[in-house]
């Protein structure tokens, strides 16, 4: 069960896409205002573990807690209205909206009666300067550059107000100064009290940024430590196939 | 004026204008919108003889745009609407018939709204919770079993000749016309607050992706639930209006499936997600269909013309017409700065 140091966790939890076992049998926990780290190979799962937490895939077994409560299969509305938010892989904003619009959604209360509000509009602009999206208001996601899509998805899920934050590969596709501003962003979100779940292929990038990593091989944990004594795991270096890591 | 070219030309992109129910609206705009306006408003004094087709319009025009409040923001699109419109006109009908021909309209008119209301949602409140098609398969079939319904129990219903208890609202074709008018601009109005306002935002979201929706710790289906009664509550209005309008009460005006899919036709033509779109395309609807096309080529042959005429439009501009006319002037506005 969760307690207040440790918000999220999983326990032995199991996904399987017909004769596939895509999560096998994984446990871990979510330490209170910490960056966790969840690297991985391709195929790994760690997305799938994502879907199983978010409601978006039910799981073949386990459970997920979320602030003591059990969130196992839950609708995704209610995990993010109890503070769990998810920036997925792809991006996916609303493609016929605005910027504006599409933080718009994600700030909105959860009421088919709250037509108009005016906290709103200071939440999408504030949420805007900081993404570094205030110019790009009245545009259409397509015309945003690809870090600016990504900042995009950032900003609609913080619109939610999460005091989780899974961040599935955040930084893919992005060149060197974007990782290193978005690796800024993510301490200030840790500073201002969230807590973050960062996944990605392998610890590049990660090493400076994170306080713990878990490593996920073939649906399974292979590894749960600080960066260096992941990166010095010899099972790691081999499922990397000899020091990719 | 900067302007970036995939700017969303109806919302906010113009360096002026008037902001109408939170949409920035030009000049062009502004102007063409006000002319008809006064031309609709004025139909009984420059063409008297067009004031009893203009006042059907009115109740074809609420038809569109409560259609287009839930099926063209969500996606969800409904073949079963006149179910709802009929299920109140036949609720007015069947009170007068069977219970007391002098029931008082303000009795029997609220009552109707609300058993159309709860008609809509004992078939939807299923279909919701699934995906799009299941809703649009179930609406058909409510539809269906309506029509059926009226032949099965045609002891109550007088089955294809249907009931005339029914009070005409009035025998004066300019008092008809402003009857009609004010309810449907009061509905328009409303309806177009709401697709404005942070909920028709959200009906729209669902309508591109409901899972992100979700993601955004929003209850789509609830969301969709009370889409659908914004939409059912005025198609009530409607069908008890076009009830009091004929003061007969059958199934092919009322019911029947070609009625429902008139409605798709005339907001896909008016431009879906727009709601002045359909509301508009339904004077344009009913002018050719039943004024045009009926002159020129008899009560018959006229259907076969405006069903082409709805296909060539929906190949020419698959956005809807009156959007895309819209979007038009919307842009020389645009442009000149
Ligand atoms: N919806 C699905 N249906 C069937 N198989 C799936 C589905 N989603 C994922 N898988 C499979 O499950 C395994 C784990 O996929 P997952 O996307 O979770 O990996 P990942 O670690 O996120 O990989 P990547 O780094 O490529 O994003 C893969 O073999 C994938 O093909
Ligand atoms: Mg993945």
């Amino acid at each position: 069960m969760t307690s207040a140091d440790t918000p999220l966790e999983v326990e032995n939890l199991r996904k399987e896409f017909g004769g596939l076992v895509a999560v096998d049998d994984l446990s871990f926990e979510v330490n209170s205002n910490e960056i966790l780290g969840f690297i991985g190979p391709n195929g790994a799962g760690k997305s799938t573990v994502f879907n199983c937490i978010m409601g978006v895939l039910s799981p073949t077994d386990g459970s997920v807690y979320l602030h003591s409560d059990e969130i196992t299969g839950q609708d995704t509305h209610e995990t993010v209205n109890q503070g769990l938010a998810r920036v997925s892989q792809e991006s996916n904003p609303f493609e016929e909206m605005t910027v504006e619009d599409n933080i718009r959604i994600f700030a909105v209360s959860n009421s088919p009666f709250a037509f108009s509000s005016n906290d709103d509009e200071e939440v999408i602009r504030s949420l805007a300067r900081r993404m570094g999206l205030e110019d790009e208001l009245g545009t259409l996601p397509d015309s945003l550059p690809h870090a600016g899509r990504r900042r995009l998805e950032i900003a609609k899920a913080l619109a939610t107000e999460p005091d989780i934050l899974l961040l599935d590969e955040p930084f893919a596709g992005m060149n060197q100064a974007e990782i290193r501003d978005l690796s800024e962003e993510i301490r200030g979100f840790r500073d201002e009290g969230i807590t973050l779940v960062v996944v990605d292929h392998n610890m590049r990038g990660l090493m400076q940024l994170v306080d713990r990593v878990i490593v996920l091989n073939e649906g399974r944990k292979l590894a749960d430590g600080t960066p260096e004594e992941v990166a010095d795991d010899e099972r790691v270096q081999s499922a990397y196939l000899a020091g990719e890591v | 004026m900067s302007k970036s070219v995939t700017s969303v030309t109806e919302e906010s992109a113009y360096g002026y204008g008037i902001p109408l129910f939170d949409t920035r609206v030009n000049l062009y705009q502004g102007g063409v919108l006000a002319v008809l306006l006064v031309s609709l408003v004025t139909v009984p004094v420059w063409a008297p003889p067009w004031a009893y087709l203009f006042a059907l319009a009115n109740i074809w025009a609420i038809f569109a745009a409560s259609w287009d409040i839930i099926s063209g923001h969500t996606n969800y699109i409904s073949f079963g609407h006149s179910f709802i419109s009929g299920a109140a006109a036949y609720t007015t009908a069947l009170l007068t018939f069977n219970v007391n021909p002098d029931m008082a309209i303000y009795i029997t008119f609220p009552l109707s709204v609300i058993v159309a209301v709860v008609a809509a949602l004992v078939f939807a409140l299923p279909s919701l919770r699934l995906s799009g098609p299941y809703f649009s398969l179930l609406t058909f079939v409510s539809v269906l079993v309506a029509t059926k319904a009226v032949f099965i129990f045609s002891t109550y219903t007088n089955g294809e000749m249907g009931i005339s208890t029914v009070s005409v609202l009035t025998f004066d074709t300019t008092m008809l016309f402003y009857y009609t008018l004010v309810p449907a601009v009061i509905i328009t109005g409303a309806l177009l607050y709401i697709s404005r306002s942070n909920v028709g935002k959200v009906l729209k979201a669902i309508g591109q992706n409901e899972a992100a929706v979700e993601a955004a710790g929003l209850d789509t289906t609830r969301f969709k639930l009370w889409g659908f009664v914004y939409s059912a509550i005025p198609m009530g209005i409607g069908g008890a209006l076009l009830a009091h309008f004929y003061g007969n009460v059958e199934p092919i005006a009322f019911l029947i499936v070609d009625r429902s899919i008139e409605i798709i036709a005339i907001a896909a033509v008016g431009g879906m997600g727009t709601i002045l779109g359909p509301a508009g395309a339904a004077y344009l609807f009913l002018f050719l269909r039943d004024e045009v096309f009926k002159a020129f080529l008899g009560p018959n042959a006229r259907w076969v013309a405006i069903w082409s005429v709805v296909l060539v439009l929906l190949v020419l501009s698959p956005q809807g017409v009156l959007k895309r006319l819209w979007t038009f002037l919307g842009n020389l506005g645009g442009d000149s700065s």
